[in-house]
């Protein structure tokens, strides 16, 4: 406690001043698009950042786009934040496709947990919320959504209800932090696959995360 | 890491000489510049998201002890364990402490300049406890045992082929290659089996925001997600400043830090945690120590004319507009803090003593100033370091020979500034030897002093009539500029 009070008593010794009034909170012109806008935007800044953006028709056209992503990047096995994303079947989509898939609920202890996630092919998550800003998702973590799902497998499919599509961060970061009782022990903005250029440079994704991330915006 | 702050010269010489660092010094600073102004372009007016960001930051300096404190309630009230520390050993000790009582012999980090500040490495593995850097670029530095080359990309000079060797080297890479993507797939799959069986991670901090006791982390690679998402420990080490008043200030924050960092709009990964995991929750750390670094900084704040420093966000962007690092590059200045930042921060943290070579070069041309989206006042700082050192050595007691002559030159230049016709006298004195001296309206040398100044400028010979002089002469009625155009011609 001792390093404490000295450190706050030297900075409180400090004579005090009035901060000077703040400048006009700069705008952001996002908030004028409307839905279809939104949805433009959002798809063109995730595929900037080399993601893919689906619409899902309905139940059947999510399950035929899973089906479509899976045989394209050779998905043999999944792990899931459950069997029902936003009502999508996720075990369906994985019978049909002669795929593994298992679901947070198979596993009672973050061992077990942790070890799926890194040897799965893909994770598949629900997105809580989109940013048009700059094509990004956000995910709040609680028991039904684990972190690694999101992270550690080398591909990421989040699956987000249109409706959940926002202009700027500011509408998300509203609605997450509002309710102090319910703050997520982590919240995470998403913005396209893990990157790196910190060799001569040279970019390219799935550093450590995901090397690709697809939207499919449901229904 | 290791201070080197006081072979600025030495080492710049070596750089500038060193062709591989000049080719990519003049790409890289050029590229970067490009970038950021596409992405500060989303802002319909740049200029005013900047002095907004500014203003958060001159908020965050006055208002930082009752900032700290509410951090510390809410961080505390989500069951965030605080740990404050006055200087690196207490934040060293502490940590390796926490190692100790889990039982922990390998922790992994994220990137973290206030990590290197410390020493926190160099301190874990002397006392048993592995540590491996996460982040590509610290990765290769620290294999490499290079100092960083720039506050983001740490490594991004090292050619490929000496990272190929190190790699193989190390188990890392079996195959020699040159190609950058082969390479840090190499070290994606090393660290995978290290965040498999993570038992403790350590993060730096981006911001702290004092109206949750929530902390960010901005990152592309996602190793520290990794970090905070795999292990049942998680230690996040901050320094004082870091702290943001609200969610709202610390979006604004985010925006402005990624795109004067990396010139990105957005980075990959941004996240936020408040506490650590809830108890039904699969991952996610049990729980969280959060280390509140002081290392002088709180000297600094008392300080009025210095601590604009602490407003500094370590984006970077300084660096990537400064003439002298775009000539020689981050290693001269000697610590994890390079360019203009480091020559504001490192003077502080080192003693303006230890540091005379870094605030002096400098060229005073403002483009760190014009840049920084915090509103660091990088010249200023500068000539303050200057005026407290050439104080300090003119001191009675403490004067050299050359500061000798120093304050002798500065006392006659002193009275012949205040008295006219000394001044007048002195005038002519010197252009009859000066322009004795010169050749071909230049003057290119004076014997007996002054060499360095004339080693890379000329001076032009004094004109006949001074600028007095010249006004004396001047008809008294007023001329007309058809006159004055008849003249010209002639």
């Amino acid at each position: 406690m001792q390093a404490r009070e000295e450190i706050l008593g030297r900075l409180k010794s400090v004579r005090k001043t009035t901060p000077a009034a703040r400048p006009a909170k700069p705008v952001l012109p996002e908030i004028d698009l409307d839905k279809e806008q939104l949805l433009q935007r959002f798809t063109a800044e995730l595929n900037a950042q080399a993601g893919a953006v689906y619409q899902a028709k309905d139940k059947e056209d999510a399950i035929r786009i899973l089906s479509e992503i899976a045989s394209a990047e050779g998905i043999k096995s999944v792990l899931a934040t459950s069997g029902d994303i936003y009502g999508v079947d996720i075990r369906a989509f994985g019978s049909r496709n002669n795929i593994s898939v298992s679901t947070v609920r198979d596993f009672s202890d973050r061992k077990a947990l942790r070890e799926s996630a890194f040897t799965v092919d893909a994770g598949i998550t629900s997105a809580d919320f989109a940013v048009a800003e700059t094509g990004t998702l956000g995910l709040v973590f609680h028991k039904d959504q684990p972190r690694l799902i999101s992270i550690a497998p080398p591909v990421h499919i989040a699956i987000a209800p249109v409706d959940k599509l926002f202009a700027v961060y500011e509408d998300v970061i509203e609605q997450v932090f509002k309710n102090t009782d319910k703050i997520p022990s982590q919240f995470c903005f998403i913005t396209g696959p893990s990157s790196t250029a910190d060799i001569k440079g040279v970019h390219f994704k799935g550093m450590h995360g995901p090397g690709k991330i697809f939207v499919i915006f449901s229904f | 890491m290791l201070s080197r702050v006081d072979r600025f010269k030495e080492m710049a010489h070596e750089q500038m000489k060193n062709e591989r660092s000049q080719t990519f010094l003049s790409l890289f600073s050029l590229g970067f510049s490009m970038l950021r102004q596409h992405a500060l372009s989303s802002f319909p007016d740049p200029v005013a998201a900047a002095s907004y960001s500014r203003s958060i930051r001159a908020e965050v300096l006055e208002r930082m002890p009752e900032l700290l404190e509410e951090f510390e309630k809410k961080a505390v009230s989500r069951g965030v364990k605080v740990i404050w520390a006055r200087d690196a050993a207490e934040a060293n000790n502490a940590i390796l402490d926490i190692a100790r009582q889990k039982g922990v012999e390998r922790v992994t980090k994220g990137k973290s300049m206030l990590t290197e500040e410390i020493g926190l490495n160099e301190h874990l593995i002397d006392n048993g406890v592995d540590v491996y850097e996460t982040d590509l670029g610290e990765v290769i530095t620290q294999q490499l045992g290079l100092p960083p080359f720039h506050l983001v990309g740490p490594a991004v000079n090292v050619p490929p082929e000496e990272i190929s060797d190190i790699f193989l080297k190390n188990g890392i890479l079996k195959e020699p290659t040159a190609d950058p993507v082969t390479l840090g797939k190499a070290a994606r799959m090393f660290l995978r089996e290290k965040f498999r069986n993570l038992e403790m991670g350590i993060v730096g901090v981006n911001m702290a925001v004092a109206e949750t006791g929530s902390f960010i982390n901005v990152e592309n690679e996602g190793n520290i997600r990794m970090n905070k998402s795999s292990p049942k420990t998680l230690v996040a080490v901050m320094s004082l400043e870091k702290v943001v008043p609200t969610m709202a200030d610390a979006i604004h924050m985010t925006r402005m830090l990624i795109r004067n960092c990396t010139g990105q709009k957005m980075t990959s990964y941004v996240s936020f945690d408040t506490g650590p995991k809830k108890a039904d929750e699969l991952d996610g750390p049990e729980e969280i120590y959060m280390v509140i670094l002081d290392n002088g900084r709180s000297e600094i704040y008392k300080d009025f004319k210095v601590r604009g420093v602490l407003k500094c966000i370590r984006c970077g962007a300084c660096l990537n507009t400064c003439p002298v690092f775009a000539k020689v590059g981050g290693y001269p200045y000697g610590f994890a803090y390079t360019g203009p930042m480091g020559q504001a921060v490192d003077p502080l943290l080192w003693g303006i003593e230890n540091t005379t070579d870094l605030y002096r070069a400098s060229t005073l041309c403002g483009a760190c100033k014009e840049i920084c989206p915090a509103g660091v006042d990088h010249p200023s700082l500068f000539l303050e370091y200057r005026s407290r050192e050439i104080l300090k050595k003119n001191a009675k007691g403490n004067r050299t020979s050359l500061s000798r002559l120093e304050n002798t030159m500065a006392t006659i230049s002193s009275f012949g500034m205040s008295h006219g016709w000394m001044w007048n006298f002195g005038v002519r004195c010197a252009k009859r030897v000066l322009n004795f001296l010169s050749r071909d309206g230049y003057i290119r040398d004076i014997p007996g002093g002054v060499q360095g100044w004339f080693s890379c400028r000329d001076l032009p010979a004094l004109p006949d009539k001074t600028f007095h002089e010249r006004w004396k002469d001047l008809p008294s009625e007023p001329v007309s500029s058809a006159d004055i155009a008849k003249k010209e011609v002639i």
